[in-house]
């Protein structure tokens, strides 16, 4: 998802940087307002469907944690203003939701998606060992 | 023979110490062995020797009244020459009694034979404050002996003069006399000769004008057989379970009540008194050197008179039987064996009584013991090994169980001879409860265990071959019960 | 001419009736015991010197002490003490006597008859625990006169002793067993087992820590003698006579002593085993870890035996200056406490006001959260007597860094004059030895046979050997040895100080006076009293000694701690007593092993955060908002110091339960979560050994006691204020009867085995026997 929401990024900056308006063919939606439509329905969709997935997995992490989750993941890339980069990481989102309804992942990629939100623990000095339980 | 308690051994046992063991039975019967080696060879200069021994002259008795008829109480006693100048003899210090108690030779009678008069003298190291004790073992169970009692309950007053002359000797603050239990009525006869003697002023405080303050208490014990050994007597008297001390120390140091305590058998200390009157020498002119003076023997079992009899020392035990038991049942050919000191000592068979001298070093020599003088006699309708077994089933009820050889071994040794008796057994096992015997012997805190020992010891060393002939017959019978079994047991799976 | 060794008891038997009273059988033997034992260390100490091979030469060369006598053990020559017995003499040449009734701290039956020896011109063996050496005495320990012997005494103990050694508890630690390896012969004779079969003895039922398998019983009597010379409790004796003889309480009852446990390691076979062990483990697979007691204020040393993370039973260990061998029942048996009620998580408070299990990030983070809110001044600390010197020093770093300076003890200790600034004040000063040395011992306000089990049996041994008189003070209690009640309250301990009790000459006349002051009784109404009293007492015994020309360095004034590591926080500059938390109202309390209930919730501001941190959950984890788990003393490397104020290291024998981790380690963690620069600078235990030896360097030497000797300054500073007032009731006793002593602290109430210990008690109470 980030790879792609780079080249997209590098793609929009290429065409702010020559000044010129370049028709490009689009990916899926047309216009800003349809993507915006595509991004808020593919949200709704996520956030519906966060009950019957904590259903299906055995994750340490509550409903509410997802959605807050989910809200984080959205809101990391509300700057992005290419339609083709926004409906890119709409069809990406997609493929994500099927894989996770369809319990096509497992947990440890369920639990991907919270990986940045844990505190690095110490990973040297007394404390790392302390809370390890290894001192 | 456990009555009283011998110092000899380890007086004798070289450079440890001259005080040493007071009590143990098998102790002085060793040191007795000693010295009757010695006694093989007499010095040159000695006198010539007696050749004859007994019967005692009427004269020369000691106990007078032993048969009870005439007065025991005091002005009896008085008219048999009781409490005559006793006074004059504590004036003459204790030196004096000490040196004619030693010249008179008397040994101790409660069954070791320690010497007396170097056991009292061991009584006067200076004093450190705390007073001295008399006991008097009173306690008189050793199966067969029976002379005790006709003392306490026929002639009361020689011991309790004897007390007093004894506790003399030995600066004794007072007497114990620590009655066996059973002496209901020879506690009593006591009791009234102490009371009278304490009214007549003879003891308590200035004890016959002599002044010296000395006190007789008798104390009856709960009888057990124990008892009777000197320390187990004394920690009675303190009140406690009757079981032996270890020694050292010694009643001498350490007696009781923690104070220094000579134990001395009713016997030796009712002699005193007439040594004293009489003089050492006149005491010592009975019986062979190293043996002398008179004694009490018991004689009892199958004699036609069983007596209790004054004699002197070194009689010959046929004679003793003969003139005053009146003989063996059956005739002195019907005899099997005797028994010639009190239930502990080795059984001896006929041949041997034929000849031998009632003294210490005499039975010493043949391996038996004089004990208690008190004789036990077995002719030949007596199953002998019954009898042992009998006496074996008495040492195991009387161990006291606080040393493991006797606890253990008693019970060992007790259930094997009631085996024999029934001749359920292999031959070997009379070699195995031989070593069995031996483990006992001299491993034990006092001498119960060798008490226990030695009769089944004697049985073996005279009677083996009626042991294996009784197993022999078991055998044989059973044999012939076990082919019938059989038989009727084929018969059986025939049917 | 004498017997040396009579003479020698006589010596000792002493001069007047009074000894005649003493000088029952038990007492004599072990007069002579004592007097043996201190020729045997005589000897020790020149042992290397005076052991020489067989006198092949003329005279010995070797130094000899005066007037002691040379002995040939086996032909090899030792120089000992008159009055040294033969097993002594024997242990000094290293040769080794086999024994079973024996014991080195027991008086002497000599009724196994195990350690027979031939004595060369002896014609039986002799029994050679009980025969003291005479000079050029030769003994032969490996004859065959002493073979015979020890093997024939090994059948007799064989014959009746059940061959149930496969099932036996005391397989692999049993004197009957090894010794018939070594010593007994190879095959049986007993063929009556055909016919008769062996002795049988029906179990007796003593309690609930001692198995008894009668049957295994050899008579050693070392249990009796153990009861009516070391615990003072008659309750074990003999009944019957020879193979009948059977060793029991007579009518069925309770073992009642607070030492019953040590008769288990005394018993030669497995007649006497632990209830709470049987059926466990073969002594050879448990790991030993040397450890210290917590169970009072001794400081025993102990043998944690663990396996598989477990603690199996706990043994003592020997420690002369200590507990000799001996320890109570409370420290023996108290293991099974450690196992339950343990606090195994981390715990906060969530919005319910319920304690929830966290990890320890979440924790620490949430308890510093709190900590960080509130001010220095607003905190305080409070810690129980269990708590390690570790963790007391990690835990005043780190209040002191938060800018908090109210750390107290649970036990509190009257403030006035010098109160605990001069360590004379609050120390057992003459040590646990010097009751020995002692001639009277004046006790105050203290139950001292059950605040310290131990110590007063080394006072009932000097009782019996050494005619040490004791006069007590206080509630009348029952202390298994006869003492001068003088009174129940402080007013006649006033008077004492005064001079004018007609008690005060026979004190002043005492050579070497002890006093000791129950902790207590500190801690009552009058406790200021007590101790204003007790250091002036002190002071004028000891002027009268330093006038009747005693030069010797006798401290008078002792105190006697019921906790732990009591002295190691008031070493470390914890105030005793919770005053100072009760007046402040803090914001913050941090609890470390706080389970006396000393301060409640009420005691606290409305709003307060209460941590606790400890190893049971007790009235400390109750009242807690956030709870953290730490080690027991067996789980930790920890130093205790004891009432002497001698610092012990006990060391870790199981992990502990959980996430719970050692107490020092917790709050170095918690260190980093607070505010500022509270970082506290060490990560290790040697770093933290290294604080400790900054801040109270005596703490570290281990084993050794560090004097303390100011009594002249306490006693000015007593007598510059004024002489505090006393309300005259009665100085209670904590621990009444037996019944109290089982449950004190948090380990032993969690302790299944303590509480069953309590009901047979009571049960035992109950019945027309009594205790």
């Amino acid at each position: 998802m980030s790879r792609l929401a780079s080249s997209s990024s590098s793609l929009v900056s290429r065409v702010a940087g020559s000044g010129l308006t370049r028709e490009v063919k689009p990916l899926v939606s047309t216009s800003k307002r349809e993507a915006r439509q595509r991004v808020l329905n593919l949200y709704r969709s996520w956030y519906r469907q966060m009950p019957y997935i904590m259903m299906d997995y055995y994750v340490p992490v509550s409903v509410a944690d997802c959605r807050k989750r989910l809200k984080e993941v959205f809101a990391a890339n509300r700057h992005l203003t290419d339609i083709r980069a926004i409906d890119m990481l709409v069809i990406k989102g997609q493929m994500e939701l099927r894989e996770t309804i369809e319990v096509w992942k497992q947990k440890t990629h369920f639990m991907m998606y919270f990986r940045d939100t844990v505190k690095q623990k110490p990973s040297e000095g007394f404390l790392s060992k302390f809370l390890d339980g290894k001192s | 023979m456990l009555r009283n308690a011998s110092r000899l051994h380890a007086c004798l046992n070289g450079s440890t110490s001259p005080i040493a063991s007071t009590g143990c039975l098998q102790e002085g019967l060793v040191a007795v062995r000693h010295q009757a080696t010695q006694a093989a060879t007499p010095p040159k200069d000695a006198k010539p020797q007696k050749t004859k021994f007994g019967p005692l002259k009427d004269q020369d008795r000691i106990f007078t009244n032993l048969y009870g008829r005439h007065d025991w109480k005091l002005k009896g006693a008085m008219a048999r020459g009781d409490w005559y100048k006793t006074k004059e003899i504590l004036l003459k210090g204790h030196e004096w009694i000490l040196s004619e108690v030693k010249k008179s030779g008397l040994r101790g009678r409660g069954g070791a034979g320690f010497p007396s008069g170097m056991k009292w003298s061991f009584m006067n190291k200076p004093s450190d404050g705390r007073p001295k004790y008399l006991v008097v073992n009173a306690d008189e169970g050793e199966p067969g002996t029976c002379k005790d009692r006709e003392i306490m309950r026929h002639d009361p007053h020689k011991l309790v003069e004897g007390c007093l002359i004894a506790g003399r000797a030995m600066h004794a603050r007072a007497a114990y006399i620590y009655i066996r239990g059973e002496f209901y009525n020879e506690a009593v006869n006591l009791q009234i000769a102490v009371n009278e003697a304490y009214k007549a002023g003879l003891i308590g405080e200035n004890a016959c004008g002599s002044g010296y303050d000395f006190d007789v208490f008798v104390f009856r014990g709960a009888g057990a057989y124990i008892c009777g050994e000197e320390t187990a007597l004394i920690e009675s008297l303190e009140g406690k379970q009757g079981k032996p001390r270890l020694k050292p120390p010694f009643p001498a140091d350490i007696g009781v009540f923690g104070c220094p305590t000579t134990v001395a058998n009713v016997e030796t200390v009712a002699v005193a008194p007439a040594i004293c009157r009489r003089g050492g020498d006149w005491f010592h002119s009975f019986g062979r050197e190293r043996n002398s003076g008179t004694k009490l023997f018991c004689i009892s079992g199958h004699v036609n008179t069983p007596v209790t009899v004054e004699e002197e020392m070194s009689i010959p035990l046929k004679e003793l039987i003969e003139r005053h038991a009146g003989g063996v049942i059956g005739g002195w050919d019907n005899l099997l064996g005797i028994i010639p000191g009190g239930s502990s000592v080795p059984v001896l068979p006929k041949s041997i009584c034929e000849t031998v001298l009632m003294d210490f070093d005499a039975l010493q020599a043949v391996q038996s013991g004089l004990g208690t003088a008190a004789i036990i006699v077995m002719n030949k309708q007596a199953d002998i090994i019954k009898c042992i077994a009998r006496l074996s089933e008495f040492y195991k009820h009387e161990s006291c169980g606080q040393c493991t050889p006797c606890r253990e071994g008693c019970g060992w040794l007790n259930k094997i001879m009631w085996r024999f008796v029934e001749g359920n057994a292999r031959p070997e096992e009379i070699d195995m409860i031989w070593e069995l015997s031996k483990q006992i012997e001299g491993h034990t805190i006092c001498a119960l265990g060798d008490a226990a020992a030695w009769p089944v010891q004697g049985l073996i060393r005279h009677f083996r071959p009626v042991i294996e002939e009784r197993m022999a017959q078991f055998a044989a019978k059973n044999k012939k019960t076990a082919s019938e079994k059989k038989g009727t047991d084929r018969v059986a799976i025939a049917q | 001419m004498f017997h040396p060794g009579g003479v020698h008891g006589a010596r000792h038997i002493a001069q007047s009736l009074h000894h005649v009273k003493n000088a029952i059988r038990g007492t004599c033997s072990s007069k002579l015991l004592m007097q043996q034992k201190a020729a045997a260390a005589v000897a020790v100490e020149s042992k290397k010197g005076t052991v020489t091979p067989p006198p092949t030469g003329p005279a010995p060369t070797a130094p000899a002490a005066p007037n002691s006598v040379e002995v040939y053990i086996d032909d090899k020559m030792v120089m000992v003490e008159p009055g040294t017995t033969v097993l002594q003499a024997a242990a000094l040449a290293g040769v080794e006597i086999p024994r079973f009734c024996y014991h080195d701290r027991l008086s002497i039956a000599g009724n196994c008859r195990m350690c027979l020896v031939e004595v060369e011109k002896s014609v039986k063996p002799v029994a050679s625990c009980a025969m003291p050496v005479m000079k050029g005495m030769r003994v032969k320990t490996n004859s065959p006169m002493t073979r015979k012997a020890r093997e024939g005494v090994m059948e007799f103990l064989l014959m009746n002793h059940p061959l149930d050694c496969p099932i036996c508890d005391q397989g692999g630690e049993c004197d009957l067993q090894d010794q018939s390896m070594m010593f007994g012969s190879d095959r049986s004779r007993f063929t009556d087992i055909k016919f008769d079969g062996k002795r049988a003895v029906e179990d007796k039922n003593i309690g609930p820590l001692i198995k008894t398998i009668m049957n295994r019983c050899i008579h050693c009597t070392r249990c009796i003698r153990f009861g009516s010379e070391v615990a003072g409790v008659d309750d074990l004796g003999t009944t019957g006579r020879g193979n009948e003889m059977q060793v029991g309480t007579y009518v069925e009852k309770l073992f009642a002593s607070e030492l019953s446990g040590n008769v288990i390691d005394l018993c030669p076979v497995g007649a006497l085993t632990s209830k709470p062990y049987a059926f466990t483990y073969r002594p050879w697979e448990l790991r030993k870890h040397e450890s210290v007691d917590v169970m009072d204020g001794l400081g025993s040393a102990i043998l944690v035996n663990s396996r598989g993370g477990e603690i199996i039973r706990i043994l003592p260990r020997v420690h002369e200056g200590i507990n000799e061998e001996w320890i109570s029942d409370k420290t023996r048996f108290v293991y099974d406490g450690l196992k339950r009620q343990r606090l195994t998580q981390p715990m906060l408070k969530n919005s319910q006001g319920l304690l929830e299990p966290v990890d320890w990030e979440d924790a620490l983070s949430g308890i510093a959260a709190r900590i960080n809110r509130v001010p220095g001044q607003e905190m305080a600390a409070l810690v129980g007597g269990l708590c390690d010197v570790e963790a007391l020093t990690a835990l005043k770093d780190l209040m002191n860094r938060l800018g908090c300076e109210t750390l107290c003890t649970e036990e509190s200790f009257p403030m006035n004059a010098a109160g605990t600034d001069l360590r004379s004040n609050y120390l057992l000063n003459t040590k646990i030895t010097g009751v020995e040395e002692a001639d009277l011992v004046l006790l105050i306000g203290t139950n001292i046979r059950f605040e310290a089990p131990v110590l007063n049996a080394r006072i009932r041994k000097a009782y019996l050997h050494n005619n040490l008189r004791i006069a007590s003070i206080g509630e009348r209690v029952d202390l298994r040895y006869e003492t001068d009640f003088l009174g129940d309250s402080v007013h006649v301990l006033a008077q004492l100080a005064d001079g004018d009790h007609k008690y005060s000459e026979i004190l002043s006349k005492a050579k070497k006076p002890m006093i000791i002051v129950g902790s207590s009784s500190l801690q009552h109404g009058d406790g200021t009293a007590v101790l204003a009293n007790a250091i002036v007492l002190a002071d004028s015994l000891r002027s009268k000694m330093s006038s009747n020309g005693d030069e010797s360095d006798w401290k008078v004034l002792n105190v006697l701690h019921r906790h732990a590591n009591q002295v190691g926080a008031l070493d470390l500059g914890y105030k005793a007593g919770p005053s100072a938390i009760k007046q402040m109202q803090p914001k913050v309390l941090f609890m470390m092993g706080a389970d006396d209930g000393v301060v409640q919730r009420r005691d606290l501001a409305g709003d307060a955060f209460v941590i606790y941190q400890g190893h049971h959950g007790d009235k400390g984890a109750e009242m807690a908002d956030a709870v953290l788990p730490g080690a027991a003393y067996t789980e930790k490397y920890a130093t205790y110091v004891n009432t002497e104020g001698r610092a012990q290291r006990g060391n870790v024998a199981v992990t502990p339960p959980g996430m719970a981790r050692e107490d020092w380690k917790i709050l170095r963690a918690l260190s980093e979560f607070v505010r500022g620069s509270s970082v506290l600078p060490y990560d290790s235990l040697d770093e933290v050994r290294k604080r400790l030896a900054e801040i109270a360097p005596h703490l570290t030497r281990y084993g050794q006691v560090e004097d303390a000797n100011y009594f002249r300054q306490s006693k000015d500073l007593v007598w510059n204020a004024a002489r505090p007032g006393h309300s005259g009731q009665t100085l209670p006793a904590q621990q009444r009867e037996l019944e109290d002593f089982y449950m004190t602290n948090t380990i032993s109430r969690a302790s299944r085995t303590m509480a069953k210990c309590v009901t047979a008690a009571r049960h035992q109470k109950s019945t027309r026997y009594g205790l």
